[in-house]
Order: structure tokens, then C-alpha cells, then sequence
């Protein structure tokens, strides 16, 4: 059992060393930054300048914590969704599903270092948010702030990993990366609330993590505290739905592995 | 001949590549089909012509994200399929095999901004009522050619990165932005006028937008004139459009013969 244990733990942290790793070797430090430091802002400035065309007279402060938090997906949803399509694109899928190591710990921990990037991320987001786009901080809760960010980071991740598991039977994740990219911005609660969706649309928004970190957030920004019965449901919500969505991911890995092997279109892309 | 005859081969091979895996056009689609439908859903309890206003915008953000997606990608994968050294090495220059592929790509960019126009009318009963249908497609396609012009400068650029699918995820916001594509480019700070007024497309959608009957108060000409043109600005719009496409296109020629001397030189052009 302890064995177990500890092979699984040194999977798990090798798999998101070399993550890391292998980022940087294709991706240089400069131009990882300036992505960090321009995806949000542009974002937030779009639907912010739509907000004011729209209805000058009401508060931005909505569109951009929405907008603040929904930065978390180019990393937490983009990035974690390309695993393992980019493996597969590499030619090392096959050699990677070929050792005994534990499927689990590996994907799980290639993804760990898109929840520290997304954290910054949002960091970053949140002070162009109170900087640039004047965000009423006075009253925030930075506690409970840091906690749904944290939360939601590894909610967004797990619900990544989720989709990246269809990489294994798909040709390309990348346009199934794209699709979830963007869909958060309609279905999350981001720019308008989720009620404002057709009401057959609404169960979607709820089957997303992002949702509750994003409700969550605004509450914080308002100055609710960790014991908030709201910010208790919210994030218990989100982890639920995290969990909920790692283990569907890790059966459909297992059962999409089974079908490409069956069908000898694992590496096929 | 030779150049001409690359170009038609280049458009070809891209058609044949496009029609192998259709299911790219959904990249280039997504966000400026989902952003329009969070636009019209921001846009609940505003009434008529702003919807519109919308949708033009959002078609006009399709064309953008094809050309831009396109023009990165046309580079970067042949570096992932190892066949860049092989294109660069043929006697025609890059910029002619570059452009039969734009073409290929701005006509699908036609399409891309055509089908978030009629999901929007369709999906959301947007009154689509064109004052002048003529002029509303001349600049609809002048729109997209300087588009692809735009793609052509930018993937002079992305023949010397190995990260150009970075950068293009990183362009298409900014444009969208500065463009004015979904709201006035009045609203911006003064000082990105001279950027948004250097961007072709924010001419376009000018034109386009009055083509379809809008009121000259949100024009792109109330950051120049300091007020609302009086007479119409369809025929000055669309002449700034042509204008600075052909900057676009001299700077892109010019552009790719250093490109393609320096990554000769530096012998990295294959590096993924």
C-alpha cells in the first residue's frame, strides 16, 4: 500500500516537473509573460467597452470579476485540454501509455503546473481589473478571494482534464480546446447571469466549475467571508462538480485508450 | 507564370488540406460566434438597430479570426510536418506560395463571417434589413481582402517565430478591440486612435455599417473630424480600406524577402 503510495507521489511529481519543463522548452519565458500579461487585459477591456456601449448607467464591476476570473480558463481549459493531444502530435503518446506507470498520477500531474499558471494568471487579471478598469476593491475579502481563486483553479483544471481525455480517441483536442476556450464565456456567468440564458441552456452552466467560482468571486469582491452560507455553497458546488468530472475524465481515459488501441488510432492525428 | 502558377498550386493545396480536416473551420468560428451571442445576450434590454450593430460585428470578428488562425498556422505547420525547409527551397518565393493560401483562406473567411450573420438572424431573429445591399457586399468583400492582407503581413512575422500559434492566440483580442468591432472606437483612449484608425478593418466595418443603414454618430470618422460626418463616409471609408491594404501588401513583400534571407541564415526554420 505505502509502495503504492509512494510510486503514485513520484509519478505524479515527475510527470508535473517535466511539464513544466517541456513548456519552457518550447515556449521562451518573454513570450510566456507577455501572453499572461495581455490575454486578460485585452478580454476584460472587450466586454467592458460592450458594457459601457450598452448601458452606460449600470455598474462594469460585474463584467469585469467575470472577466477576472474567466482569464483562468486560457490556461486552466486550454492548456490542460492539449495534453495529451500534444503528446500525441510529439509521437510520444504510445511511449508514454507504454509504461506501467500509474495513467492517473501522470495526466494529473502534467496539469499541476497549469493550476500554479493559472493562479497568476488571475493575479494578473485581478490587478489590471482594480488598476485599469477601476474595480471597487474596498470592501473585498482578500481571504476568501484567495481561496475561490485557488479552488477554482483546481476545479477548472480537473474539469480540463475531463476533456482532455478524449485526446486519446480524438484526432486533435485543439478544436475541442477552442470550443470550451470560449464556451465559458457564455455559459459561466461571466458577462450576464446565467438566468439570463434560455432556460434548457442553464443545466450546462451548472455542470461547469467556473460557474460557482465565478458567482463565489463577485461575493468576495463584496466582502463575504469564508463562513458566508453562500460561499461555503458555491465552492462546495465546485469541488463537487470537480470531482464529479475528474472521475467521468478518468473513465472515459481508460475507455478511450481501450477503443484506440482496438482501433491502432492512438497516434493518429 | 512560375509565380502565378505557385500561387494557384498553393491555393490548391490549401483547399485540399481544409477539405482533409473541415473540422479546423470550428478554431477560426468559436469565439467570434460565441462572443456575438454573449453580445446579443448583453444586449437584452437594448432594442433594434444595436443588435444589428452587433451582428455585423460579429461576422466581421469571424473573418478576422479565419485569417488570423490561417495565417499563423500556415507557417507554423509545416514546421511540425518538417516540410518548411522544402517550401522555402523551391524556386518561387514564399510570399507568392504565402498568398494562394491567404486567398484560399480569406475566401473561407467569407464564409466564416457569412455563417455567424445568418446563425445570429436565424438563432436570434435579427431583423436583417440592409439599406444598401450593393455597397454592404462590395465592403463586406474589401473588408475581407484587406483582412487578408493583414494575415499576409503578420505571417511574414511568423516565418521567423516557432511560436506563432502563441502569438496568434494573443492577436485576436487586441484586434477585436481595437477594430471597434462591437462598440465605438470613440469609446477607446485618444491615445489608440492612431492604432485603431492604422487597422483596415476598422474602416471596413465602418463602411459596412453604413451600408446597412447606421447613423454616422458612432462612425470611426468621429475620431477624426471630432464630430459626426454630415455628408456619407461609405465612399471615404472603403478608399481608406483599399489604402492601407496596399500598405499592408507593400510592407509584406518587402518584409518576406528579409524574412526569408534571415531564416536562411540562421539555419533555424525547421525548429518546432
Amino acid at each position: 500500500m505505502n509502495a503504492n503510495l509512494a510510486q503514485f507521489g513520484r509519478v505524479f511529481w515527475s510527470s508535473a516537473v517535466i511539464a513544466k519543463k517541456a513548456l519552457f522548452s518550447w515556449l521562451s519565458p518573454s513570450l510566456w509573460l507577455m501572453q499572461m500579461f495581455t490575454m486578460s487585459l485585452f478580454q476584460i477591456a472587450m466586454f467592458w467597452y460592450i458594457a459601457q456601449y450598452v448601458n452606460p448607467a449600470r455598474s462594469l464591476d460585474y463584467v469585469i470579476v467575470g472577466n477576472a476570473m474567466q482569464s483562468i480558463a486560457y490556461v486552466a481549459v486550454f492548456a490542460v485540454t492539449n495534453v495529451t493531444g500534444e503528446e500525441k502530435e510529439s509521437g510520444t503518446l504510445p511511449a508514454v501509455l507504454v509504461t506501467p506507470a500509474n495513467r492517473f498520477a501522470m495526466f494529473v500531474g502534467k496539469a499541476m503546473f497549469q493550476v500554479v499558471n493559472s493562479m497568476a494568471t488571475v493575479a494578473v487579471a485581478f490587478f489590471y481589473a482594480i488598476v485599469v478598469f477601476g474595480l471597487d476593491f474596498s470592501n473585498v475579502n482578500l481571504l476568501t478571494l484567495a481561496v475561490v481563486i485557488t479552488v477554482t483553479c483546481f476545479a477548472t483544471v480537473g474539469f480540463g482534464l475531463m476533456l482532455s481525455s478524449m485526446g486519446f480517441y480524438l484526432r486533435t483536442t485543439m478544436v475541442l480546446a477552442n470550443i470550451f476556450l470560449f464556451m465559458g464565456l457564455l455559459f459561466c456567468g461571466v458577462n450576464f447571469p446565467v438566468s439570463d440564458l434560455p432556460e434548457f441552456l442553464q443545466p450546462i452552466s451548472y455542470a461547469i466549475p467556473m460557474t460557482y467560482g465565478t458567482d463565489a468571486a463577485r461575493l468576495a469582491v463584496e466582502g463575504a467571508s469564508l463562513a458566508d452560507p453562500a460561499i461555503i455553497g458555491l465552492l462546495s458546488s465546485e469541488l463537487l462538480v470537480a470531482v464529479v468530472a475528474i472521475l467521468i475524465g478518468y473513465a472515459m481515459m481508460l475507455t478511450f485508450e481501450r477503443l484506440a488501441r482496438g482501433k491502432g488510432t492512438l497516434d493518429m492525428f | 507564370m512560375p509565380r502565378l502558377r505557385a500561387l494557384v498550386g498553393s491555393f490548391r493545396q490549401q483547399a485540399f488540406h481544409f477539405l482533409s480536416a473541415p473540422s479546423w473551420l470550428i478554431p477560426n468560428i468559436i469565439a467570434p460566434f460565441v462572443i456575438t451571442m454573449v453580445v446579443l445576450l448583453m444586449y437584452q434590454e437594448v432594442t433594434g438597430s444595436v443588435i444589428l450593430y452587433a451582428v455585423l460585428g460579429g461576422g466581421m470578428m469571424g473573418m478576422w479570426g479565419n485569417t488570423l488562425y490561417a495565417s499563423g498556422y500556415s507557417i507554423q505547420s509545416e514546421r511540425w510536418w518538417g516540410t518548411i525547409e522544402a517550401v522555402l527551397v523551391v524556386p518561387s518565393s514564399l510570399i507568392w506560395i504565402i498568398a494562394g493560401r491567404t486567398i484560399w483562406n480569406a475566401l473561407i473567411g467569407v464564409v466564416n463571417g457569412l455563417l455567424v450573420l445568418v446563425i445570429s438572424v436565424v438563432a436570434f431573429g435579427v431583423p436583417m434589413d440592409i439599406a444598401d445591399p450593393l455597397m454592404f457586399m462590395a465592403s463586406f468583400l474589401l473588408t475581407m481582402f484587406s483582412l487578408a492582407t493583414l494575415g499576409l503581413l503578420f505571417s511574414s512575422a511568423f516565418v521567423l517565430t516557432r511560436q506563432a500559434g502563441v502569438l496568434t492566440n494573443g492577436l485576436e483580442f487586441p484586434i477585436y478591440v481595437a477594430s471597434g468591432c462591437l462598440f465605438p472606437i470613440a469609446l477607446l483612449p485618444a491615445w489608440a486612435f492612431p492604432f485603431s484608425l492604422s487597422l483596415a478593418p476598422s474602416w471596413g466595418i465602418d463602411a459596412i455599417r453604413e451600408a446597412a443603414g447606421f447613423a454616422p454618430e458612432s462612425s470611426v470618422w468621429v475620431t477624426v473630424l471630432g464630430s459626426a460626418p454630415q455628408a456619407s463616409f461609405i465612399l471615404p471609408d472603403l478608399a481608406m480600406v483599399v489604402l492601407l491594404s496596399m500598405v499592408y501588401l507593400a510592407l509584406a513583400i518587402v518584409l518576406f524577402r528579409v524574412v526569408e534571407r534571415q531564416a536562411r541564415l540562421t539555419g533555424e526554420l525547421g525548429r518546432v
